[in-house]
């Protein structure tokens, strides 16, 4: 193998802090687990036609759902952001009972959130009562 | 002639000036579109920290631990360090009402549990909860930074032992208050 001349040397040092300045703007590397299949927990869902992540430009992931060590259901979304802009949103949890009627909650509010460039992020929500048994999320996209 | 075109015109712009304004209306009480106001706590701040709190005692479990079922819940000082000046109530109202309409504790004041200790001296309710809401402000030229942390724990008083503690931070960052999260 040839020795880079130096100017090919000199392109290399000044090329490399350049190349770690951009990269510390956005996340090069994002680090998730090997699991490859959906969480045990994992349910399926269902994103209306009026897609509100994807006109956020937010892709979701996997929604889970479990019996929290309190004795209500607890439910988690993940939510990717692949643009190479941070996305913000907001999002509100609407708890219901087995027969699908609505559970008044102050816990039931509008939480503003963001995702990084690349990255993902776990929005989650506690039910307010033992007898929710589903619910519904909906996101608005911030300004 | 002149003067007649002018005063048509004037009014004219001022009508259409006047329907381009804002018109009184009702949104949903910390909704996006609330006002958010950088240096200061606004109806939605205090919406979501109950949430929060509220969403980590129901998961944790921890009073369904307590002696009495429902627990029995003292609402004790929750200190505002921050300059933003607001009603603590609007905080604790928003848990006890949760709390209470969940069955999972029932609430009272220091003051009824110490009308309580009067008559029952052996008398201690399950947990006390206190916290503080703090705030760091920072400013960077034209734009402001807060951060809020809502910091809330429950003690055990017959232990004096903290059983579950919970923070909640928020950042608001702005020149200028403005419409929507």
């Amino acid at each position: 193998m040839r020795n880079p001349s130096s100017a090919t040397r000199a392109a290399i040092s000044l090329a490399l802090p350049i190349a770690f300045l951009a990269l510390g703007c956005t996340p090069a590397v994002n680090v998730t687990t090997t699991r490859q299949t959906p969480s045990a927990a994992s349910v399926p869902f269902r994103t209306d036609v009026n897609d509100a992540l994807g006109k956020a430009q937010l892709r979701l992931v996997e929604v889970r759902v479990d019996r929290s060590p309190g004795g209500p259901l607890r439910a988690q979304v993940d939510v990717s952001n692949e643009t190479s802009r941070v996305k913000r949103f907001s999002y509100k949890f609407e708890w219901l009972d087995a027969a699908g009627v609505l559970i008044p909650s102050t816990q039931s509010t509008w939480i503003p959130a963001s995702v990084p460039p690349g990255g993902i992020a776990t929005i989650r929500s506690v039910a307010p009562t033992d007898a929710a048994a589903d619910f519904r999320m909906q996101v608005l996209r911030s300004q | 002639m002149k003067m007649l075109l002018a005063t048509s015109v004037a009014l004219a712009s001022l009508a259409f000036l006047g329907a381009c304004g804002s018109r009184p209306g009702y949104i949903e009480p910390g909704g996006p579109e609330s006002i958010v106001t950088p240096g200061e706590v606004d109806i939605q701040d205090i919406k979501k920290a109950a949430a929060v709190m509220l969403d980590s005692l129901f998961e944790t479990g921890v009073l369904g631990r307590a002696k009495n079922q429902p627990a029995q819940l003292v609402i004790g000082e929750i200190k505002n360090d921050t300059s933003s000046r607001f009603d603590l109530g609007e905080l604790t109202y928003r848990m006890r009402e949760q709390l209470v309409n969940s069955g999972k504790a029932l609430t009272a004041t220091p003051d009824e549990v110490k009308r309580r200790m009067f008559f029952d001296p052996t008398y201690l309710p399950d947990y006390t909860l206190t916290g503080k809401i703090t705030y760091i402000k920072r400013q960077a030229g034209r734009i402001r930074q807060t951060t809020y942390t809502f910091s809330l724990t429950l003690t055990d008083p017959s232990t004096g032992m903290e059983v579950w503690t919970k923070t909640d931070d928020l950042t608001k960052q702005g020149t200028k208050s403005g419409i929507g999260f």
